[in-house]
């Protein structure tokens, strides 16, 4: 399972997705509606992956915890209550650099 | 890289075809992006038959976790690097998200732009994944683009000259 070219098939037949922070596969479960469970690697703390992970928690898309409250969390869960993950909308940069370049 | 071409992409699709040819500019240790960016065009060139691009190379200007003094050296050679390119290329507009792969195209086409050669209009957009704090090209290129795109209102704040749409990849 390594190195997959890519996780969309696994991630299609899925109920419950529980991931590092990685934006990559955040964003990718998240965009195909799926739960998340992402696990906050305590030795390996690069705050910058953090960030993103810790604003989806915040907004409601995700569940999060660390590898020793792993277990708890499955337990615990109520996927119900995670928000749906609305789409990014590249047409706001679209119109953006059209009325830079006054193209409007 | 990966992400970076990923969301590059992303924020080229709503695109028009004005903006066209495109030249896009790649670290020449990156393996993966080539093929995103060729299908990607593919696609494109099925709904704009006169879509038109191109691809470059440059050596990359800094590793992960480079030494600050050996990353200078390499993005010097980097931006020398880079001039002949953008000097051949003069692009109208230079869009960019953060890889360490830009800033030397960007300070490149700034000083062309000083030496009154070509003005290009700099446009970065910061990486959906930095909601707090800048990339490092990001902070180098607050100062040097003409808009500087966050996607993340917590940045906004902190950055006030950038331009906050929400979410846009």
């Amino acid at each position: 399972f390594r190195f997959k070219d890519s996780l969309a098939e696994d991630l299609q037949s899925a109920d419950l997705v529980i991931s590092h922070a990685g934006a990559g596969s955040c964003l990718e479960t998240l965009e195909k509606g799926k739960p998340l469970i992402v696990v906050i690697n305590d030795k390996l703390m690069d705050n910058h992956q953090l960030e993103l992970a810790r604003q989806l928690h915040r907004d409601g898309y995700v569940l999060y915890c660390n590898c020793s409250t792993l277990v708890e969390t499955l337990q615990s869960m109520d996927l119900s209550a995670l928000k749906p993950f609305p789409p990014g909308q590249p047409e706001k940069f679209a119109s953006f650099l059209d009325k830079v370049f006054e193209l409007q | 890289t990966g992400g970076h071409t990923t969301e590059i992409l992303r924020l080229l699709s709503c695109l028009s075809e004005s903006y066209s040819p495109r030249h896009y500019v790649l670290a020449d240790s990156d393996k993966m992006s080539e093929a995103k960016i060729c299908s990607f065009e593919q696609k494109r060139a099925e709904t704009f038959s006169k879509s038109q691009f191109t691809l470059d190379r440059i050596p990359r200007s800094r590793e992960v976790r480079q030494s600050w003094i050996s990353s200078v050296v390499t993005t010097l050679y980097s931006i020398l690097y880079s001039l002949p390119l953008t000097y051949k290329r003069k692009p109208d507009l230079i869009l960019c998200n953060g890889p360490g792969t830009c800033v030397p195209v960007c300070l490149s086409a700034f000083l062309l732009g000083l030496l009154r050669i070509k003005r290009t209009i700099i446009v970065y957009v910061e990486s959906i994944c930095r909601v707090e704090t800048l990339s490092l090209s990001g902070k180098i290129l607050y100062y040097f683009s003409d808009y500087f795109v966050v996607q993340w209102p917590d940045l906004k704040k902190k950055y006030p000259k950038s331009v906050y749409l929400g979410r846009i990849v």
